[in-house]
């Protein structure tokens, strides 16, 4: 059975639902859309309880509510005022403040502060600078998939496409454009698939997590001081260089804000295009019709992008909490309500999307929330994906026609990101 | 004319408007939006009209 084969939401007891329960995150992606269906018809504000977090002391927090269809996130998210990102925006429980920002960067803080501090490195990530580095996204995507074919060649044709295509094309790019040198790599990844390990008890320490996701943090940490130094005595055109020189209103970023910025970009660049990338494969191989017409028409790349984005969600959520009582598309809520918005649930949406769970690489206009609702959290990175999710996969028809996939995805058990793990596949040489 | 209208303390520079309509927006180096033709021509007006749409924190308008 195909892991999209639809599941019937009239299944499940709307009562037992737990988005808290970790076990729910390692069911295939039909049986989480089908859970996200019957929520969004039936309890668009469910409430929860939040998730044990091994390691968390004190009493467990108020719980959250699940948003799940599309006009309520995008209403919730438009509004940075009354629902802000500053009590966390990536973690249900209220960590320490401090931790929070560390982690978070400014994906947890609100404007102006956030406003300021994205606008050092947004100039980076517009459509024109990205066109200035498109020669390296092709050459890296090239280089990844040859090495790729190489490795499978030279054994019985088998390669995994997480370890071998979707992680180190993300990671090359990301680095190149931080200026982390060759030989930081693979700890830079390492840590990273620790910070988003979502207590996936195969990438994180499950007795403690929190410690795990310190550790890693200092190593980044430890990775951007060396950097910082280099660049300070050494300027060049990388993002790192503008992390240390730019001053904001006339003060330079802190120690502590220049690594939590460069833990930001590092982990955001990596783990979101690997899983568009693993799962855009996994999906297209599901649909070998979609993959033969979009492979024939490079016309499609636009649209198959966004549509890869939307089918595939690559970050489930992100949190808001409310600063004030008050009432938004008929549901009251008081100053401190957390609301968890379900990017993967409301994408699904059907009143904005006809037949939401067909997978149409055509679908236009396509106002998915992949890339976060309106607001001015919206993913900085945006462009960078599109572009290289749009070259990776016109390379991989080129380069690896004949990739098939020969098996199970891992999944990664996480609520917070969708991710694949290891996706075995081969080369048949077939071309 | 039709005319584009930019709130200033709203804008974070995400360039969804520049990559929409790149002869009408640049986002400069500091990060702030410089709007090229703040009267859009005919044939730009239907991507200046998807920049509004789209932008992220609702900080373009044009004035029909």
């Amino acid at each position: 059975m195909s892991v999209n084969t639809p599941v019937d939401p009239s299944q499940f007891d709307i009562e037992a639902i737990d988005l808290s329960d970790r076990d729910f995150w390692a069911e295939p992606p039909a049986v989480r859309h089908a859970v996200f269906d019957r929520l969004r018809a039936e309890r668009p504000f469910a409430h929860f309880a939040e998730p044990e977090m091994p390691g968390m002391e004190g009493e467990p927090g108020p719980g959250y509510i699940a948003v799940t269809r599309h006009a309520d996130l995008d209403a919730i998210s438009s509004q940075p005022l009354v629902f802000c990102s500053g009590k966390g925006a990536v973690s249900i429980q209220d960590i320490p403040a401090d931790l929070n920002e560390f982690y978070g960067s400014m994906i947890s803080m609100d404007d102006p502060r956030h406003a300021r501090i994205r606008r050092i490195v947004s100039k980076t990530f517009t459509p024109r600078m990205l066109e200035q580095v498109i020669d390296s996204v092709v050459g890296i995507v090239d280089d990844v998939l040859a090495e790729a074919r190489r490795k499978a060649e030279a054994g019985d044709g088998s390669l995994d496409v997480v370890a071998d295509i979707a992680a180190p094309i993300p990671l090359r790019i990301i680095c190149d454009m931080m200026g982390v040198p060759e030989e930081d790599r693979a700890e830079v990844l390492a840590a990273s698939n620790v910070i988003l390990a979502g207590g996936d008890p195969e990438l994180t320490d499950p007795v403690d997590p929190l410690g795990a996701l310190i550790n890693a943090g200092i190593t980044l940490a430890g990775i951007m001081e060396r950097l910082a130094a280099e660049r300070l005595a050494r300027p060049t055109d990388d993002l790192t260089t503008a992390l240390v020189t730019t001053e904001v209103e006339g003060e330079k970023l802190s120690h502590q804000e220049i690594a939590s910025f460069f833990i930001l970009l590092l982990v955001a660049g990596n783990e979101t295009t690997r899983n568009a990338i693993s799962q855009g494969l996994l999906t297209l191989s599901e649909n070998p019709d979609q993959r033969a017409r979009w492979m024939a028409d490079s016309s499609l790349d636009k649209t198959a992008v966004e549509e890869i984005v939307r089918y595939i969600s690559p970050v489930t959520w992100m949190r808001r909490t409310a600063t004030q009582d008050g009432e938004v598309n008929g549901h009251a809520f008081k100053e401190g309500d957390k609301f968890l918005l379900f990017y993967a649930a409301a994408n699904r949406d059907p009143e904005l999307f006809a037949d939401p769970h067909v997978f149409d690489l055509t679908r236009n206009p396509n106002p998915h929330v992949g890339f976060g609702g309106h607001g001015p959290h919206f993913c900085l990175g945006a462009h960078l994906a599109r572009r290289e999710l749009a070259v990776t996969f016109r390379r991989l028809f080129e380069i690896c026609p004949d990739l098939e996939i020969t098996g199970e995805p891992a999944r990664l058990r996480s609520s917070f990101v969708n991710g694949l793990k290891r996706l075995p596949a081969r080369l048949t040489g077939e071309r | 004319m039709s005319r584009v209208q930019v709130d200033r303390e709203r804008c974070v520079g995400s360039g969804v408007c520049e990559s929409l309509a790149p002869d009408v927006f640049e986002v400069d180096d500091d990060g702030l939006l410089i709007v090229h033709r703040e009267e859009p021509g005919d044939d730009q007006l239907d991507d200046v009209r998807d920049a509004v749409q789209q932008c992220p924190v609702r900080a373009l308008a044009l004035e029909e």
